[in-house]
């Protein structure tokens, strides 16, 4: 697991650097962001509310990468969140120009997930926070 | 005027058993409960207990403990997602289908014998379980190459299962 996140990291430094500057794109800062993204939970059996995340939007054509929206219960979006199976990190494999809508990014997350129904199969959460960690509990549940 | 107490005690532990005594009655009894959990982050899932050693006709209830998540409980047999059989030829295969959180399903175990099951979106992450009913003679699968390893390798044994009754995941304990 331990290699698997190491290049989880990896990846999201390749994919991310852009994200790091710029404001966010104004159709996705208050839930429920514009179209093509859709509620996660009305696509996959999934609470709506998911604790420690969030409310989830995703644009379905993105599967299983994302990138999904995290909102929290006043509709404003916290983090930006890509989905990595693990046995997709290999030679043969990238996940390039992956969007990256979210604006300033505080800090990042990265660990290892189970599986969920959508993403049916082991995975790294890789999450981008727009707010500080301070501030994280506002999506604790 | 009143009954004196040691009567009272008296009747509960000798007329009681007589009243709920006829074993149709305990069969029905109350259904054992089998919890779905994650952690926090969902890096860890499982069920527990993941082994149970049960008698034909009792019922086993399973209950969405993880605030996070939606699991399944879906027997191994080809009428589910073409998965191999892991539970008795004549047997009835189940699938609770995804359970949302405080959501639960029952299933009540007829025939004795092996009966492996698992979670539709964590067999990968190896969220399996299995219930013996009875005392099988046959418990050994020949599928075991067609399993995730993750799953194969979280099973308890059937010896350890009946010996111990029950089995909690290692996260559980
Ligand atoms: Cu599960």
């Amino acid at each position: 697991m331990k290699k698997a996140l190491s290049l989880a990291s990896a990846l999201l430094a390749s994919v991310s650097l852009t994200a790091f500057a710029g404001s966010a794109d104004k159709s996705i800062v208050k839930s429920p962001p514009a179209s093509p993204y859709q509620q996660v939970s009305k696509l996959v059996p999934l609470p709506d509310f998911l604790p420690g995340m969030g409310q989830l939007f995703v644009d379905p054509a993105t599967l299983p990468a994302g990138p999904f929206l995290a909102y929290d219960h006043d509709k404003k979006l916290v983090s930006t969140i890509y989905m990595v199976p693990l046995k997709d990190i290999n030679p043969n494999n990238s996940f390039d120009n992956l969007s990256a809508p979210g604006g300033n990014v505080d800090h990042v997350d990265v660990y290892y997930n189970a599986g969920h129904p959508g993403v049916g199969e082991p995975h790294a959460h890789i999450v981008m926070w727009h707010i500080p960690a301070n501030k994280e509990s506002r999506v604790a549940k | 005027m009143s009954i004196p107490r040691r009567t009272v005690l008296l009747a509960a532990g000798v007329i009681a058993p007589v009243l709920i005594a006829p074993s149709r009655l305990l069969r029905a009894g109350a259904a054992i409960e089998v919890a779905m959990q994650g952690n926090l982050n969902g890096g860890y899932v499982w069920f527990d207990p993941i082994g149970l050693h049960i008698m034909p006709g009792q019922t086993v209830r399973w209950f969405n403990h993880d605030p996070g998540n939606a699991h399944t409980a879906t027997a191994y047999h080809p009428t589910n997602y073409q998965r191999p059989r892991r539970i008795p030829e004549t047997a009835q295969p189940w699938d609770s289908d995804y359970l949302m959180p405080g959501e639960t399903f029952s299933f009540t175990f007829e025939k004795e014998g092996v009966y492996d099951y698992f979670c539709v979106p964590h067999e990968q992450a190896g969220m399996v379980g299995r219930i013996v009913v009875g005392s099988p003679k046959d418990t050994a699968w020949k599928n075991d190459a067609d399993l995730p390893k993750a799953a194969l390798n979280a099973f308890p044994s059937v010896h350890d299962i009946l010996a111990r009754g029950r089995i909690h995941a290692e996260m559980a304990q």
